[in-house]
């Protein structure tokens, strides 16, 4: 039977018309909630109750927390808001990896942007530690797990005994690689050595298999090797003043000198900065590498 | 102004999911029932006559052709207010009583309250059913959904109905019945359309009949010019034939077979001559006595397994 | 009253005798046992958890009603050939399927109404049984008048999720109609995380999909505004406005597609 031609056009004007609408609607929503009441992404509070709650759709809700958990993170990074919190970063991923303990990379997720600082992360080492220890709980033998509870320590807290000893335990973990051991050791000897760092983020760079872990190992790799070429160039700087008893006051000075073939760049590129009055090196505010990690800080 | 019309009326189905053939129902049906008649839509199951109803009522769409009701096309809202329907093996609400089916249908047509409450009355009092009137109908047998149905075809009453099976399920009593209740409405003016492939009921009450057969339509008319009244022969039923005496008659040619029957009758075929008054007094004379004498006629089913058996061809076309 | 208006009498006759209305006494059973075994709770919270449950409870037992009888309403008639002499009658098919529907959606009204009356008893009572100094910790009356906005609102989602269930069954089983509508119900629940997820993948293509799939499925999370309701958080009128518009222009568009379909169906 053939259908009357209106219905056809009603119906397409219906489906554009409640288009139209739901684009309307999100504009609505979400409605303000009151302060001190966690969003309802969470749903339930207590991962206990999760659990008991998913019957045998542990995983599934996992997935669904975990997919709740990287939505935060982004949506808090990027948005605009003056205050912006990652507050419930920790309760998500708890949630998540007590639904399905083997969420390998909710845990990386966590010991990375739990520990980063504000405003990129959450700025709480302590709770990507909690989340890593819970983690080693119900995979005692996870060497990465252990190796980034190491890392935490060494990068966010300069804590390097307690670095030390999980790298140690790391590398005691079946399968673990070569290169824990000596990490370990170097890492009691000499602390806040550059080369350890450089040891710790290459590997990580190598190994990653999620892009935000291995750019994440790229950019620090980076900032260490634009921190090597302003110890450099500071080092030519003090063999101009030993020369002419003055600091060069340009780039043009030193490269008259001799000393140096052109304006030196950063690893992005971006020419470093001079201070014509005491001589040192920085980086160009203007480069992404900024910040560098403290002087005193682990390098 | 006819009442059923059709013109090349034709259905194709789709058989079969992963290699789709066409199957096809009905094959250019063109038929004309006129006002006040008790037509007979026959043939054998799978011919093709419930699907012919199904595209009357409009719950199946034509492949090709048309068909118009009562002088407008099939489906019309208004025609429907004035034709009756009964499928075959009617099924209906079964948490509601039959009362309040023929209430709700009558309810259907914008009949007042008082009104609906009438004609249930009448109706069901009409085909028979009594004080289960007020049970529901989960509770009825097959016999009494059948009244039922035909109790619901009859709420407007229609000017014309259709009936597809209406005998089924009925015992004898039921079906003579029913056979009444049809001569009353075409007594009323009523036209009938009834399918069946009982052909008993065809031959006594209708006035002209179709034939239907793998779809086609195998011969339509009336049934007085498709069948030839006259007598072909006579079947005559005695006692007291003794062996000798009845082989005596056959080698006469007096008698053309013969069938025992219990009690020592027989039943005995004779030819059209010698006339039978000259073969029952022969066989009195031998000591026989006379139990009955039946003329012989063409009946409809001869005429009708001549037509069907004639058809041939497969339904299913093969594609390419 | 009209050929539609008949024929949803008669759903709501068999759903009445169907005994789908026993639900409602399983509901008032479980929401005063619930309310006084936690009424052993510590006090103040219990009015919330009230709240939430009976919400909560409304909402499941409806969408049970909706989705189960929904599945039915159409397939039942065709599978039982009761609708062959349905449609002899002067009825047009959309007019039967309107008819359906609007039985199921009486059905629906009066089972919310009901529940919603029980559920309001119970909170008056505790009301009542609360100490004054307790009750003026609580963000709003335990017979908050506020929380019907949150009651509308489901029961504009049950009349779409029973529009959907019907729209299945004009041409499907009812285990793949019921399997169908959880399914697009679910969806619609996670909707906004299928606008965010477009924004957190690097596939364009899946984002695009994602975002696609968005704007087509009802986005029944906008109905949910149980938590809002119960933290006494002021619903605009401007939302409920839109919200309900948003949600009969969805019905209105399942039904014309439901009626196109049923219309061009053979019934075999």
């Amino acid at each position: 039977m053939k259908v009357h031609p209106a219905a056809w056009a009603a119906l397409a004007a219906l489906f554009a018309a409640v288009i139209g609408l739901q684009l309307l609607q999100t504009r609505e929503q979400p409605l303000g909630l009151p302060a001190g009441v966690s969003t309802n992404l969470l749903y339930v509070r207590s991962p206990d109750f999760a659990r008991r709650a998913a019957l045998s759709f542990h995983a599934l809700l996992a997935d669904i927390y975990w997919i709740r958990t990287v939505q935060h993170y982004g949506g808090t990074k990027l948005s605009t808001g003056a205050n912006k919190q990652y507050d419930i970063l920790y309760p998500l991923l708890d949630l998540t990896t007590s639904l399905d303990p083997y969420f390998d990379v909710a845990y990386k997720f966590g010991s990375v942007f739990l520990a980063e600082e504000y405003p990129s992360g959450a700025g709480r080492p302590d709770q990507a530690i909690a989340i890593l220890k819970k983690g080693l709980q119900a995979q005692p033998q996870k060497w990465e797990i252990a190796q980034e509870l190491g890392f935490v320590y060494y990068w966010w807290l300069a804590d390097y005994d307690n670095a030390a000893m999980w790298f140690n335990r790391a590398a005691d973990m079946t399968k673990a690689p070569d290169w824990l051991r000596p990490l370990a050791a170097v890492t009691l000897a000499q602390g806040g050595n550059r080369t350890s760092s450089r040891t710790l983020w290459t590997e990580i760079e190598r190994t990653a298999d999620a892009d935000w872990l291995r750019d994440q190992a790229t950019f620090r790799l980076k900032q260490l090797d634009a921190m090597d070429g302003i110890d450099f160039v500071e080092r030519i700087v003090q063999q101009y003043r030993a020369r002419t008893g003055m600091f060069p006051t340009s780039w043009a000075d030193l490269i008259r000198a001799g000393l140096l073939r052109g304006v030196p760049p950063d690893p992005t590129g971006t020419p470093f900065r001079l201070d014509p009055a005491t001589g040192s090196v920085s980086l160009d505010p203007a480069s992404s590498l900024n910040p560098l990690p403290n002087r005193e800080h682990p390098l | 102004m006819d009442a059923i019309r059709t013109e090349a009326l034709t259905k194709h189905y789709t058989v079969g999911f992963w290699r789709p053939r066409p199957y096809l129902a009905l094959d250019g049906l063109t038929l004309q029932v006129g006002q006040g008649e008790v037509f007979g839509f026959l043939g054998p199951n799978g011919a093709g006559k419930t699907t012919t109803l199904k595209l009357l009522m409009q719950l199946i769409y034509p492949t090709s052709g048309r068909a118009e009701i009562l002088g407008k096309p099939v489906g019309d809202v208004g025609v429907k207010r004035r034709i009756g329907y009964l499928p075959e093996q009617p099924y209906f609400y079964d948490y509601l009583t039959a009362e309040e089916l023929l209430e709700y249908f009558a309810a259907l047509f914008g009949f007042a309250a008082g009104e609906r409450r009438r004609r249930t009355a009448a109706l069901l009092d009409e085909v028979g059913i009594g004080a289960e009137r007020r049970l529901p109908l989960r509770k009825f047998s097959k016999g009494m959904l059948q009244r039922v149905g035909i109790a619901q075809a009859l709420i407007n009453e229609p000017e014309l109905v259709f009936l597809d099976e209406p005998m089924s399920g009925l015992d004898p009593l039921g079906r003579r019945e029913i056979r009444q209740l049809i001569l009353r409405l075409r007594d009323r003016g009523c036209t009938v359309f009834f399918s069946s492939h009982v052909l008993a009921d065809a031959e006594t009450l209708c006035s002209r009949v179709a034939i239907l057969a793998k779809g086609r339509l195998a011969a339509e008319g009336r049934l007085s010019d498709m069948i030839a009244f006259e007598i072909r022969g006579w079947e005559l039923v005695v006692s007291g034939l003794t062996e000798s005496a009845l082989k005596e008659m056959q080698e006469h040619g007096l008698v053309r077979g013969a069938t025992r029957l219990a009690e020592g009758r027989y039943a005995l075929e004779l030819p059209l001559t010698p006339r039978p008054e000259e073969t029952t007094a022969a066989l009195v004379a031998r000591g026989a006595a006379l139990v009955s004498l039946t003329p012989v006629r063409d009946t409809l089913e001869d005429f009708f397994v001549r037509q069907v058996s004639g058809s041939t061809g497969s339904r299913f076309r093969e594609t390419a | 009253m009209s050929v539609i208006g008949h024929v949803a009498v008669n759903v709501f006759k068999e759903s009445v005798r169907d005994k789908i209305l026993y639900n409602l006494v399983v509901f008032a059973v479980l929401l005063i046992s619930a309310s006084y075994l936690i009424g052993e709770l510590t006090a103040g919270q219990d009015v919330k958890i009230i709240k939430d449950l009976g919400l909560a409870s409304i909402s499941i037992f409806g969408l049970l009603i909706a989705i189960f009888i929904g599945i039915g309403l159409v397939w039942k008639e065709v599978e039982k050939r009761s609708i062959y002499t349905l449609l002899a009658k002067p009825i047009r098919r959309q007019e039967f399927l309107l008819g359906k529907y609007f039985g199921l959606v009486l059905t629906l009204v009066i089972n919310v109404a009901v529940m919603t009356a029980a559920f309001y008893l119970v909170l008056a009572y505790m009301q009542a049984e609360t100490p004054p100094n307790i009750r003026a910790a609580w963000p709003a009356p335990a017979t908050d008048p506020a929380m019907l906005k949150a009651v509308a609102l489901i029961m504009l989602e049950l009349l779409l999720v029973t529009a959907i269930a019907l729209f299945f069954s004009t041409f499907s089983s009812p285990f793949l109609s019921a399997m169908m509508t959880m399914a697009v119900w679910v969806i619609g629940h996670f909707n906004q995380d299928l606008r965010d997820y477009g924004a957190t993948i690097s596939s364009p293509v899946a984002a695009a999909l994602a975002k696609g799939v968005y704007y087509v499925v009802p986005n029944f999370a906008a109905f949910d505004v149980k938590l809002q309701v119960v933290h006494a958080q002021a619903i605009p009128l401007r939302y409920l406005l839109l919200t309900s518009l948003y949600g009969a222009t969805y019905v209105a568009l399942v039904l014309l597609a439901a009626a196109i379909i049923f219309s061009r169906r053979d019934f075999k």
